[in-house]
């Protein structure tokens, strides 16, 4: 109704693929199309699902399959069955599809029928086992597995599912023995009697439910392996030989709008190591990660239920993929044309477009001031400032600020600051120092990123970035820390749970882990506290240096389930050559730094602190199961990051000079529940210690640090919080009620709302006696005898970096005036200003 | 000045203060939604905990397991038939409220990771934070009043309270802590208002707050504001609350109750919970840190006898007894579950510098009151008090007794963020603990 009609365009309603009546959704076609274009089908009984896409007058692509007419040329080549189509015989065809006046057509080769495609136990029972979730991780793919059965997730490890059904038990973390009892999960003499069909099908009590009907296709399949013999492979063909490989899976649509009532067909299609391709539509597991927002059923005919943005995951033996539909409540008539500043805006507007939201304005001068102030140096603009940026009429002043604050001292030790959480930098005596030097200078000389990284990873001897190897006085850390967390600061993957068993969603397995773990197998330290040297010592063994004192006694890395000792072997299986392993942490940090997963981490990472969240999110969770939002841009960021020789300040001004992190933070109607496509700017609150120095500039009192535990003496004056070396080593009520993290393990970002900040906030030293204490602000102004009105107007410049509106103005010049205490009432302005969420939020 | 002033009242009533006079019911009521207060079983008593924590691991040998190779003579008790080390001689007079577990055996040996199994139930896993018996306490349970739910006495250093807070439950369950009390210039920071503030003047500034932050908050949307003022009006609340600062006020305590707890750190701040417990906390951990004055601490790896003997346990038996008194005389002993720990036992062998070293194969968890059956004992060391001869108790099954006192449902789980179940009560192989049934 929205949308007249328009003379040429028939329209028709759509009825739902399900055949229940819904409200008729008014399509005024203006293009069609079918996916795929064209399709081979191969092999014994082979079908091809396809869908028809109608393109509306609004720019959306419906799925008008069952409403379009149908038709295949050659009748003897292929049919047409249910949205699919089947080979018949060997030849090539055309279908073609016509609807509202609109046709389109796709070609269709078949051939090789006549081929048997050999069992393959992965192909064929692990299908079946991830289309019907019985080997989730909340089920049998757990990590212990479930009701004494266990099973890989997502048949990543065929091998050992094997096993499992031969054989039965649970996985144990400390040992290859299967937890007891062994209950084998089938029956050879009789096949239907198996554990493995009695289960899923309900005959003996299951926890999962039912999950296979008797008379199913997966039913039969599983009852014919078994009767004959439940091979691995067929004995005729052996292995290396068998069915082809799944080399990877794409789905079709990667991204798609519905209407509110809409509903899409999903086309998964398999590319195998013979170099030919296969529709697996039927054969994979589909999930909806926002189940509010679109289901998915066995078919993969994705419904709408709800207005909003949602992944759907396609699981099929050891691969996962995934697609995103965005379910519009009203489809916007013509996008504006906005202004693009960089490639950032073509991919995040681009994907606004197509899922119908529309951006926030540009950011007001005010408003981008503060926040790349905030982001780019933690530190608020002095009013002065302020008001010259404002009153600029320069067109390209935005981008000359991003240049000179990048080239600020606030830049270097802002940016020292966060790197110092990320890499733990703590310790003992003046090991604080030379580790926080070394993360200084690197962001001083603007060092490129991947030197950064090999410096930490590889490091020996006394230097600065040797100080993260070492705990206490003289411990090195467990080196299953220092392979979880290398893997977490630059791989952006969280390996921890690969410990001790096999990722539990994700493809990382233990023998993985320990292969990693080996590369830090060989390194030790001497015991010499105060000149505490770390190295790799090639031979392992327990060396006295004199002077120096003696190493520690090795540990021999055992994996802790095969009791076998490890290797240095890279994620990829190639095993370090003997040669190499002088120095393997350097292979290491090569091999880490030249992964493409080394880059994509880190321009999330810098990505997340400017928009609050990253591409991937949490910003170091790279996992099968949590895609990108936008994996195109996260792609041409890190390749331009690459290409820029990882130079962070590059990074930050392309990111900062986009038009989309320019963007206001004021939403409007159709984008107000965005959250993920960068539609508007979303407030983020200051950390603890940005705080703080705010608070600490507005009031232009600085705060005293003094140092406890191993940091002596207290913090020159005037330091900023975000200077010191390591905040947590210092008193600090502020921090305490805020938090901060103590470098123990890497920062989360959970700054959030506490009772102990608001109880600060009412009657705490930083919002009580520091905010008007003498020679601060308030007394300056006082001093110069500013009016009411100029006092205020400065403290909203010094906070807020904007200038008060008249309500505001009038209405606090009213309380002032009419207050006992000209200097309390205005310590109070400055009070309720610090004390606001606009200016405890960067928006 | 005085028409000036009134002036100012009719300000701050037009920029919203009233909504601070007229909400208070309301927003108490929203209040306690953050926290999430669960249903608990009525039959239960217990409604709180305070729990004396020895820090550094107290020597069970030398407390409430005496053996022949501890240096100290067991005693009698007033329940016959069950003997304590002769250091414990006000305590042993209160063994018809008290019960010892004497196998508990924990699964890790060292100060910190001790702290974090005795604590969360778990041993440290490098790649998720667990949230501490207090704060799940806490949660289950929901605040009383505007008091502090959680509180600890006095502060612990900053590198071990990771083990005492919620992490990803929320940071309105962590512990509120609170400094020595026992200190001449003891004074709640962040809850006295200071003298340069009125609490007129912190009604004036919420009203200018509201204007100030108006415009913004219209504008842009975020779920933290609305949290920000739940917690806003909780912590003004707590300041205005007669009953809050009268709980934390030690000078309403009789000159001889403060002599019976004694008049150290540990002896006040026992003192100070049982003032909180009586006015709703939930639960309040006392910490036994290195004794003021004598730098003593449990961790007594050298001179471990003469150091129980003459700086670390009489405290605690004066103080534990004073506790069980004052709890029974004010009839709070069935309401209030005590517990006194540390995070692990130590050796029964001396070293050489006749010290003892940690010990969590073996050691004795005590708990009384709150419902729980005193005079018992559960399970048995074997004759030296080094490994567990008898009904082996799991830290697990330790923080089952403690929440079945409390009416908690036991066997319940929370969802980790990192998408792995947790136990409440986390015994070993991942089986849930088991409530001591000999205890009810």
């Amino acid at each position: 109704m929205r949308h007249v009609l328009v003379g040429l365009f028939l329209m028709l309603s759509v009825t739902s693929l399900h055949g229940d009546p819904k409200p008729a959704a008014k399509i005024a076609a203006v293009g069609l199309r079918i996916v795929p274009s064209n399709a081979t089908l191969w092999g014994a009984s082979p079908s091809q699902r396809f869908v028809v896409l109608a393109k509306g007058r609004d720019g959306l692509e419906r799925d008008v399959t069952d409403l379009a007419q149908l038709d295949v040329m050659h009748k003897n080549v292929a049919a047409i069955d249910n949205a699919a189509l089947r080979a018949r015989n060997q030849g090539e065809t055309t279908l073609r599809a016509a609807f509202a006046g609109h046709s389109a057509e796709a070609s269709v080769n078949t051939l090789d029928l006549d081929v048997t495609i050999p069992f393959s136990f992965e192909r064929e029972i692990g299908r079946i086992l991830t289309k019907r979730g019985c080997n989730g991780s909340d089920c049998h793919g757990g990590v212990k597995g479930r009701g004494g059965f266990k099973l890989s997730l997502d048949a990543i490890e065929p091998r050992s599912d094997y096993a499992w059904i031969l054989n039965g038990g649970g996985f144990q973390v400390l040992t290859p023995e299967a937890l007891e009892p062994h209950t084998p999960r089938i029956q050879r003499d009789a096949p239907e009697d198996s554990l493995l069909l009695l289960k899923p099908t309900r005959a003996v009590p299951h926890e999962g439910g039912r999950r296979l009907q008797e008379d199913s296709d997966d039913y039969r399949t599983i009852v014919d392996w078994i009767r004959r013999g439940a091979p691995y492979t067929e004995k005729n063909s052996p292995e290396g030989t068998a069915a082809a490989q799944i080399e990877r899976i794409e789905v079709f649509p990667s991204e798609a709008i519905l209407d509110a009532t809409g509903e899409h067909r999903m086309v998964v299609t398999a590319y195998l190591s013979n170099g030919r391709h296969e529709d697996v539509t039927h054969q994979v597991r589909y999930q909806s990660l926002e189940p509010n927002v679109v289901r998915v059923n066995l078919d993969g005919v994705v419904r709408a239920k709800s207005a909003g943005v949602a992944a759907v995951l396609v699981r099929f033996v050891g691969h996962v993929v995934s697609s995103r539909f965005r379910v519009l409540s009203e489809p916007i008539p013509a996008f504006p044309d906005v202004e693009r500043n960089n490639f950032i805006d073509d991919y995040v507007f681009a994907k606004l477009e197509h899922f119908h939201i529309l951006p926030s304005e540009t950011s007001s001068d005010a408003e981008f001031l503060r926040r790349v102030c905030l982001d780019v140096t933690g530190s608020l603009p002095p009013p002065h400032r302020v008001r010259e940026f404002l009153a600029s009429r320069d067109p390209n002043k935005r981008t000359k600020l991003v240049e000179i604050l990048l080239d600020s001292p606030e830049y270097d030790d802002y940016w020292a600051f966060l790197f110092s959480d990320l890499f733990r930098v703590k310790g003992n005596y003046g090991w604080v120092h030379t580790f926080y030097r070394w993360v200084h200078e690197c962001i001083e000389e603007n060092k490129p990123y991947d030197q950064i990284a090999r410096e930490l990873i590889a490091a020996q001897g006394y230097n600065g970035p040797t100080r993260h190897y070492l705990i206490d006085l003289n411990k090195p850390k467990p080196v299953e820390r220092v392979v979880a967390e290398s893997f977490r600061v630059f791989m952006g993957r969280r390996l921890d749970c690969a410990q001790c068993h096999n990722h539990p969603f994700d493809r990382w397995s233990q023998n993985q882990f320990w292969g990693l773990a080996a590369f830090f197998g060989r390194m030790t330290n001497t015991r010499w506290a105060t000149s505490n040297v770390v190295f790799d010592d090639p031979n392992g063994h327990e060396a006295n240096f004199g002077s120096l004192g003696d190493s520690l006694i090795f540990r021999p890395l055992i994996h802790p389930r095969t009791k076998d000792p490890v290797t240095p072997t890279f994620p990829d299986g190639r095993v370090l050559s003997d040669t190499l392993r002088r120095d393997p942490r350097t292979h290491l940090a090569e091999w880490m730094t030249s992964h493409r997963y080394f880059a994509e981490t880190t321009v999330n990472r810098v990505w997340g602190r400017f928009f609050g969240r990253g591409i991937v999110d949490p910003v170091d969770d790279f996992r099968v199961d949590n895609p990108p939002t936008h994996p195109q841009l996260l792609d041409h960021l890190a390749r331009d990051f690459e290409e820029h020789s990882y130079d962070l300040k590059h990074l930050i001004r392309r990111i900062v000079t986009s038009r989309t992190y320019q963007l206001s933070s004021i939403p409007n109607e159709s984008n107000i529940d965005d959250r993920t496509d960068y539609s508007h700017a979303l407030p983020r609150p200051l950390l603890s210690e940005v705080l703080l120095d705010a608070i600490s500039s507005a009031s232009q009192i600085p705060e005293m640090f003094f140092g406890t535990g191993a940091i002596v003496g207290t913090a020159p004056k005037g330091s900023r919080a975000v200077q010191l070396k390591h905040p947590a080593a210092y008193e600090c009520s502020f921090m305490d009620a805020y938090g901060r993290p103590l470098r123990k393990t890497i920062r989360e970002d959970d700054n959030g709302t506490s009772l102990a900040q608001a109880l600060h906030m009412l009657v705490g030293k930083t919002y009580t006696t520091k905010l008007a204490a003498k020679g601060g602000r308030i007394d300056q102004l006082l001093s110069e005898e500013a009016s009411d009105q100029t006092i205020i107007e400065q403290l909203y410049l010094a906070t807020l970096t904007r200038y008060p509106s008249n309500a505001e103005e009038n209405g606090l010049i009213e309380i002032v005036e009419s207050s006992p205490s000209r200097r309390n009432a205005l310590a109070d302005v400055l009070w309720a200003l610090v004390s606001s969420r606009e200016f405890a939020e960067n928006h | 000045m005085h028409r000036k002033r009134n002036v100012g009242r009719r300000a701050i009533l037009r920029t919203g203060a009233l909504s601070f006079y007229s909400l208070h019911l309301a927003d108490f009521l929203r209040a306690r939604q953050a926290f999430g207060a669960e249903a608990t079983d009525k039959k239960a008593k217990a409604k709180s905990v305070i729990m004396l924590w020895l820090n550094g691991g107290p020597s069970h040998i030398d407390m409430w397991d005496p053996k022949p190779n501890s240096s100290f003579a067991p005693i009698s008790t007033r329940v016959p038939g069950i003997q304590v080390s002769e250091l414990l001689p006000h305590s042993s007079k209160h063994l018809d409220k008290i019960s010892i577990i004497r196998s508990m055996r924990t699964e890790e040996n060292n100060h910190g990771v001790g702290h974090h199994n005795v604590l969360t139930g778990h041993r440290p896993n490098p790649s998720m934070a667990f949230p501490s018996l207090s704060t799940m306490v806490t949660k289950e349970l929901g605040p009383q009043g505007s008091i502090p739910p959680n509180v600890m006495v006095p502060r612990m250093h900053a590198s071990y309270m990771d083990y005492y807070r919620a992490h990803f439950l929320g940071p309105q369950y962590d512990p509120f802590q609170v400094p020595d009390p026992s200190a001449a210039d003891f004074e709640i920071p962040n809850l006295s208002i200071p003298e340069s503030v009125t609490v007129e003047r912190l009604l004036g500034r919420r009203s200018m707050l509201d204007l100030v932050d108006r415009q913004y908050r219209a504008k842009v949307k975020s779920a933290e504001h609305r949290k920000m003022d739940t917690f806003s009006t909780q912590a003004l609340n707590m300041i205005m609350s007669k009953e809050v600062r009268e709980a934390f006020d030690l000078s309403k305590e009789s000159e001889k109750t403060k002599d019976a707890y004694g008049r150290d750190r540990l002896g006040q701040g026992t003192l100070l919970a049982r003032r909180l417990v009586e006015a709703g906390s939930r639960f309040v951990t006392v910490v036994d840190l290195h004794r003021p004055g004598t730098g003593r601490d449990w961790d007594t790896h050298g001179a471990n006898d003469s150091q129980h003997r003459d700086h670390l346990v009489p405290w605690v038996d004066r103080t534990l007894s004073a506790l069980l008194s004052d709890l029974s005389d004010r009839s709070l002993l069935d309401s209030t579950l005590v517990l006194v720990t540390g995070e692990f036992g130590r050796t029964y062998d001396h070293n050489s510098g006749a010290g003892r070293d940690h010990w969590c194969h073996c050691w004795s968890f005590v708990l009384a009151g709150g419902g729980i059956q005193g005079g018992r004992v559960v399970g048995a060391s074997d004759e030296r008090g080094a490994y567990v001869a008898d009904r082996l108790v799991t830290i697990g099954d330790c923080h089952a007794t403690i929440y079945k006192a409390l009416g908690i449902d036991w066997t319940k789980e929370y969802m980790h963020p990192v998408g792995r179940p947790l136990k409440i009560a986390n015994s070993i192989n991942d089986e849930a603990g088991k409530p001591l049934d000999e205890l009810f």
